[in-house]
Parts: C-alpha cells; structure tokens; sequence
C-alpha cells in the first residue's frame, strides 16, 4: 500500500465543546488514511446542519449544497467523475426530514457512496427542535407536549429497499466507527452509517453515557447473520435497554453507474465532448 | 395555390398524430414549407386532439386558422372547426365514425375498411388515412411511400408493404371519387427540408454543445427533451438520469456540473418553481448549469398540454436573494437549436445558472429548415485551470478583476475544490465576515455586466423605418414576423422585434426603442411580463399591447384584427 497521507482536520470548529461530531470527524479522517486515500480523491459532499459544517474541517474537496440536497448532489458528482471517493454527509434533519425522499431513492439507485448521517435526534444547528429520529415523548421548542410522531428508522427504511450497505455506529467509539468506515467505502453501492452522536447542548436523553450502557455490536454475536435481510430488519427494530451497532445488512448488486452505457468508456468528465450529433440530426432529414 | 391548411381532428388514440406524422415527413421530403401546430388534452384516450397543418411553396412561420382540408375522424372535429372551413374547403371522413350532410366537397373512406380488404390489420388505417389526404396535395404518391418505408423499416418489408398498400388504396379513392382541383403549386426548389419540432431542437443543440449530463422529472410539455436525450444516451455518451423529483433533478445537474460535465435539467412552471432553492446554490456556488422551462399556463397545475408565456418574471427574478443569470427565448426550431450552444457557453463563462424558456407552442410545433450546422455552436468552457498549472494554493473564489475566478475540476490536479452554497470566503470556507460577504455579493453580481454587454441581440424584421413596432420574445417570433407581413400588405411601415435573450438584455434594445414610431408588446400572458420587465430594467412603456392567455397560441390574423380594429393607443388589447 502507498504512503498514508494526512487527512488534516481543523482546529477550530463552530461545534460545541464535547459534541459527537468530533469522534466522527475524526475517525473520518483515520479510516481514509487507512484506506490509503488522497485529499484530492476524496469529495465530500454535505447539506446543512452542524453536520453539514463537517467537510470545512477536513481536507478534501468540498461541495457544501442546501439542506437536504446532499443525496441528489452527491450522485451528479459521482456519475460525473466516478473516480472520485464521493462521501455525503449529513443529520438526521437534512437527511430523513428535509431529504427524506432523497434518501429512499438514493438507497434505490444504489450508487456507489458512503452516507454517513450524524443521527443526534435533534435539529442541532436552529437550536433542539424535534427531528424525525427524536424519541417519543422528548419535550422540544417545537414539540412543547412531546414528540408523539413514530421515529424514523433509517436502517429498517435502508434495509427494506435492499439497500447494498446499512451500518449503525457511535460517535463515542470511534474505533468500531473508523472500521465500519473502511468497510462501507470500500463496499460497492449506496452504503448508510447512521451514527448515534450525542449532542451534549440540546439532548439531555441520548447521552454518552445513555449509549455506553446499552449499545452492543451486532457483529460479535455469531448467530446474526448480515446477509440475511429478514434478520437484519427485525433487528433494526431494536431499542430500548439494548441497542445494536454494527453491519446490519450487506449484499451485493448491481451499482447505478454500472447500469449506465456511456461510463463505460471511463468517466464522464474526462470523455470528448463529441456527441455523434450529425447521426442523430439525420432522423430529421 | 400558394398555402393550404390541413387540420386532422380526432380522439386521443385515434390514430391522428400516426397520421399528422406521415404528412409532415412527406411534405418536408416534397420541399414544402410547413408549419404544424400540435393542439392535446391532458388524456390518454378520448376527448377532441388536433394537428393543423399550414403547408406553402414558401417559408411560413406560424399556422393558420382557415381550413382548406379538414381530416375528420370524429363528429367532434366537424363541430368544433365548422367555422374555421373556408368556402372551399374539402371534408376527408370516416362514414363509419362521422355523420355529415351529403356534399360535393364531403369525401367519405371507410379507412378500416380499407385496411381490411387489402388484408391488412386496422392499425394500417392510419396509412389510408394519410394516404387520401396526401391525393389533394400531389398527384403522386412517392414522397408519402418514401416516409411509410423509413418509418417502418425496422418491422419488416411486409409492414411496410402494407401500409404502402393502404395508401395507395386510400389515395386512389380520393382521386378516383373526386377530381381534385386543389393541387399546391410545386415548391420553389425541390430539395427535401429538415423538419423538426422545438421538443427536439433543444436537445439536439444541447448535444452538439456538448452536453454530458442530464437529469429530469417528466412534466408536459418538457417530458420531450429528457425522452429525446434518454433515447440518445448511448449513442451520444450522455447521461440521462430520470430524479425522484424536480428538486433532486437540478441539485443532480449541480453536482454533475461542479465536477466539470456540462449538465442540465428540463421541467415546465411547477417543477421550475421546486427548482429556483437550486438555482440560488448555483448562483451562489458560482456553478454551470442549464434548465429549459417549457411553459405552460399556470398558475399551480393551470393547463398542463397548453401554452403561455407565463414564466418570464419568474425565471428572470425567482430566487432568495441575488445571484447572476442569464435567460434565452428561442422562438423558433432554428434558435432553439443554436441558443442550447449560448446557453452552455454562457453558464460556463460567467459560472452562473441560465435559463432557456420554451413554452408548449415551440415544444410541440413542427417547423421545416433547410439545415441545422452543429459546427456553427462553438464550445467556450471560460476560465479553467488546466492540469498543467499549478494548483497547490488553488482558491475557488479568488477575488479578479472580473468577478470570475477560473475553475478547477475536484480530482483534477493537486489543488482542493471547496464550494459553498453558504456565503464563503476565497477558499470556499464559511464566513460570517461583513467586508468579505460585501465583496463576494459584488464579485458574482458583477459578472452580469460582461454577460451584459454579449447578450444576444433583438432580431428585427421588416422595415426598418417603422410607424409600427411589434416587440415580442420567445416563441411569438413566427407569428409576430407574419403580422408585420400582413400589415405591411396593408400599407402600415411595421416592424417586428423579437428578443432571443430577454435577460440580461442586450444594449441594442434600448437603440432600437429609441426609434419613432408607436410601440406594441405582444404576449401569450395575462399581466404583460415582458412590459413589466423593460419597465423595470429600461424604464419603457409602449403604446399599447396584446395579451392572450386562453392557453392558446396567437394566429397573425387576430393580432392584425387586433391593431387595425383598435380605436385609440394605450386600449388594452385583449383577444
């Protein structure tokens, strides 16, 4: 393997001290060393929300769109130049909200990039609203008698559409994060991290120490099998005093620019912009 | 006979446009002009369709609203165009789907009926159809068995055969029956035309200005450039990708288009609407992309397979905030074609959104060319930075003396593309920063005074000391065109001047209005967009103006109706 270069991350962020995005951040960063990426690889691509903040802290390149564009965005890149690493990244209010039918069909196209959703439970960056993923009951600014709208759960979504990689991980391991990282960049297809991330500001439920007391990974358990879809949807229904971690389904099919006939002869961007027009102007005649 | 007009009125499913088709091919391949004017409800089966065919032995531009030759495949069509028959007009229908008064010029064909004792299937009554049409154009019938070869061949030499049969058969009734006196004078110059539609002029533009990259959510009437590119795709090495929705479509086309691929999007006014957050990030972010607004009248869902000019303000101004853009007008096939290549070059210079406005008139309407050269669109990417340069130290938003700072492609080189939709600094980076917000808005803003100065200028017809001036945009240029012809018979110095860029527009307008003589703003919308718009940006108001807003397009006639039958200037004009 090549020298590992530096995925430098920056010093200073508009984050909240403690916040969960910076175990993210950082695993990030070593899981695309690992990998013996470049910067000038790698894109990132993001929407809006503290999240969406993310790729300005990390060196690559960097398309920072509108809130809950990531998805479409991020698949014009990578069809544009599939040589690109082309990693999205977002919150579950951008991503399941604002994005969510983004979502779903990104998970349907199956192209090839890695989502990684920093999954907080909460609109972190317009100051603790209720998001989609938030528990039920949870009192916010805009839910003042509670949450009473059934959570979104992404993974059951992901793993519903046959989606090639659905993965949850916790901000506050980062070395089981940097690992499920590798793998879903590396995994052909459309591949969702949800990552449980404290926010240690505006969600006084789902705390660091409310996650370390009941996550487990999945993985260890040598009955559970991440091939078999049926077993990976009833697992994502788990939560509560357990909560599971890992690979909770991976398959292989087809990916989105494999379907496509003109990638065939390499990416698009570097392809000659001559087009056979005097063929096709001939139906004309 | 100089012109003659065709109408085929039937159901949808009928068989109507099969036929129109075969007509169209046949009459291009003859060397006569046409123009033809698609008119469909928002069905699948039943309701009243037609094709108005306006044939002539020179260029015509627009169709026409008297009937010469009424192709009837049901009661309907009878009914609803009585009044549009002149006095000699011929009746071509199917005894057995329309019930008329017995009479000279009243020509009944049991097409089916046809198709049957030659042993053919029912579909091939299209062909008879087209067939006894085709017997009060020419006494031959090679140019109609020319088309029925091409467009079959690929099902077979029977299939062809026999629709070749069915409209010999069809022909021969007519000309057996019924002497034809009507016989159009034989073309000028007997060389084949192009003919081709707006829903196909675009893309194939957008083709030969070296589109890589497209991506759609149908919606009438653009559907028909996005099937055309799909279509294409393979072929051309372009990428069609159908979105879930119009908003992933345009944000897909910014992607695309920031990794350095020309990109574009096709819609009508709902999805355009859905699209402006994007056309904002794109302004914003300082990237290239395209999208066609094909206009039908809205408001909200309006009249989805009608037309109107419904859209200008909207493209113009639609958006939070400012940002830089340009918007096209093509108002025939010929500028659609060429304006995809303006478009391109333009969105690529200045690093901004443009957008081109069609409307379903120019979608739909088929129009013969002599050629369409795509090495006259000249491929102009601006300012990039190659692979050779260094890029180490590579700013994407570096601060120039024109506003533009070159691009480089993310992957290309050693340098770190960082783009942003929030407001940014040289790097890309987010910014809170009043000096630096202050600079980036006049940086981008400014980028509009080149585009400025190499807008497209008015195209004007007719003479060019005018009493009159008829000022139109988009897809009104045909119809404006023969106005000006209809009054210049009349005696009245008319001028016609169609804007192919309505913004940001050309210098030269504001010479043109200097002019003396009386102003007339023609438009397919209610409240006069273009007149608000050089209002607005020219501090201009013309003497009087013609609206139309019933979905429909304009005939010439009803705009000469309008400016001889008007009493007094500044009388709204409404038809």
């Amino acid at each position: 393997m090549a020298e590992k270069v530096k995925f430098n991350i920056a010093k200073e962020t508009a984050w909240c001290p403690g916040c969960g995005n910076y175990g993210i951040l950082r695993a990030l960063a070593r899981a695309l060393e690992n990998l013996g990426l470049r910067p000038q690889e790698v894109l990132f691509v993001s929407g809006i929300g503290q999240a969406g903040k993310t790729p300005h802290y990390i060196s690559g390149n960097v398309l920072n769109t509108l809130h809950g564009r990531t998805l479409p965005t991020a698949t014009g890149a990578k069809i544009a130049n599939n040589e690109l690493t082309v990693i999205a990244i977002g919150g579950d209010g951008d991503g399941y909200a604002e994005g969510g039918n983004h979502f779903i069909h990104a998970v349907r196209k199956n192209v090839d990039l890695t989502y990684i959703v920093h999954d907080n439970r909460v609109f972190g960056l317009t100051k603790g609203q209720a998001s989609p993923s938030s528990d039920l009951g949870m009192i916010t600014g805009t839910t003042p008698h509670g949450v009473y709208n059934e959570p979104f759960n992404p993974l059951a979504v992901a793993i519903s559409l046959n989606g090639a990689f659905v993965a949850r991980a916790f901000a506050g391991d980062q070395e089981h994060l940097q690992l499920i990282l590798q793998e879903a960049i590396t995994h052909p297809g459309f591949a969702l991290i949800d990552v449980l991330q404290p926010c240690v500001t505006f969600n006084r439920v789902n705390t660091y120490q409310w996650y370390k007391s009941r996550i487990y990974d999945i993985n260890q358990d040598p009955e559970y099998d991440p091939s078999n879809q049926k077993m990976a949807w009833e697992r994502s229904w788990e939560w509560g005093e357990r909560i599971p971690i890992g690979v909770f389904y991976r398959v292989k099919r087809p990916t989105l620019l494999e379907h496509i006939p003109a990638l065939r002869s390499g990416p698009l961007v570097k392809q000659p912009m001559n087009s056979n027009i005097d063929e096709v102007l001939a139906q004309f005649k | 006979m100089q012109a003659f007009n065709i109408l085929i009125g039937g159901e949808a499913g009928q068989g109507l446009v099969s036929i129109g088709n075969i007509l169209i091919k046949a009459i291009a391949k003859t060397g006569w002009h046409l123009f033809a004017i698609q008119d469909y409800e928002s069905r699948i089966r039943g309701g009243h369709n037609f094709i108005r065919i306006r044939v002539a032995n020179k260029p015509v531009f627009c169709g026409e609203r008297a009937i010469d030759l009424l192709v009837a495949l049901d009661d309907v069509s009878l009914s609803v165009h009585a009044d549009e028959l002149k006095e000699q007009a011929i009746v071509i229908y199917d005894p057995t789907l329309v019930e008329v008064p017995a009479a000279a010029n009243y020509i009944g064909i049991k097409y089916a009926e046809v198709a049957a004792n030659l042993g053919q299937p029912a579909i091939m009554a299209n062909a008879a159809a087209a067939g006894a049409a085709w017997a009060l154009l020419s006494d031959d019938l090679i140019a109609v068995e020319t088309v029925l070869s091409e467009v079959f061949k690929n099902k077979g030499q029977d299939i062809v055969d026999g629709n070749i049969q069915c409209a010999r058969a069809g022909f021969n009734i007519v000309r057996s029956r019924f002497n034809p006196q009507v016989q159009l004078e034989k073309p000028e110059q007997c060389e084949s035309f192009m003919v081709i539609k707006g829903n196909e002029a675009l893309p194939c533009g957008a083709l030969a200005a070296g589109l890589k990259f497209m991506s759609a959510y149908p919606m009438t009437p653009s559907t028909g450039v996005t099937e055309f590119i799909a279509l294409h795709s393979e072929q051309c090495g372009v990428v069609m990708e159908q979105a879930e929705d119009e908003i992933a479509a345009v944000n897909m086309v910014i992607g695309a288009a920031f990794c350095g691929v020309r990109a574009m999007t096709a819609t009508s006014g709902g999805g355009f609407a859905l699209m402006t957050e994007a056309l904002g990030l794109a302004g914003s972010a300082e990237i290239p992309i395209v999208v066609i607004d094909a206009q039908r009248p809205g408001p909200s869902t309006g009249l989805p397979t009608r037309t109107e000019q419904g859209d200008l303000l909207f493209a113009v101004y639609g958006g939070s905030g400012d940002f830089p853009r340009a918007v096209l007008a093509p108002g025939d096939v010929e500028e659609a074609f060429y304006v995809m290549g303006t478009a391109f070059n333009l969105a690529e210079k200045y690093q901004m959104p443009v957008i081109v406005l069609s409307d379903q008139y120019l979608a739909d309407s088929y129009q013969t060319v002599a050629s369409l050269d795509p090495t006259k669109i000249k491929i102009n990417r601006g300012d990039i930075v190659t692979e050779t340069e260094s890029t180490v130290d590579y700013l994407r938003y570096r601060f120039t003396e024109s506003g533009i700072s070159p691009r480089l492609y993310p992957g290309v080189g050693e340098g770190l593309v960082v783009s942003a939709g929030d407001e940014h600094d040289e790097a890309g980076h987010l910014i809170e920063d009043a000096h630096i917000r202050t600079k980036m808005m006049q940086k981008r803003m400014q980028k509009l005074n080149a585009a400025a100065a190499e807008a497209l200028e008015p195209v004007i017809y007719g003479n060019t000391k005018p009493e009159l001036m008829l000022i139109g945009w988009g897809s009104t240029k045909g119809v404006i065109r023969e106005a000006v012809d209809l009054l210049s018979a009349q005696g009245c110095a008319a001028m016609a001047i169609h804007l192919p860029q309505v913004y940001p527009l050309s210098t030269k307008l504001r010479e043109y209005w200097e002019m003396p003589s009386k102003k007339v703003i023609i438009e397919n919308n209610y409240s006069g967009q273009l007149q608000k718009l050089l209002s607005m940006e020219l501090s201009v108001t013309p003497d009087f103006w013609i609206r139309k807003y019933d979905g429909r397009p304009f005939f010439a006639q009803e705009i000469v109706d309008q400016l001889v039958g008007g009493e007094a200037n500044g009388r709204k004009g409404e038809i």
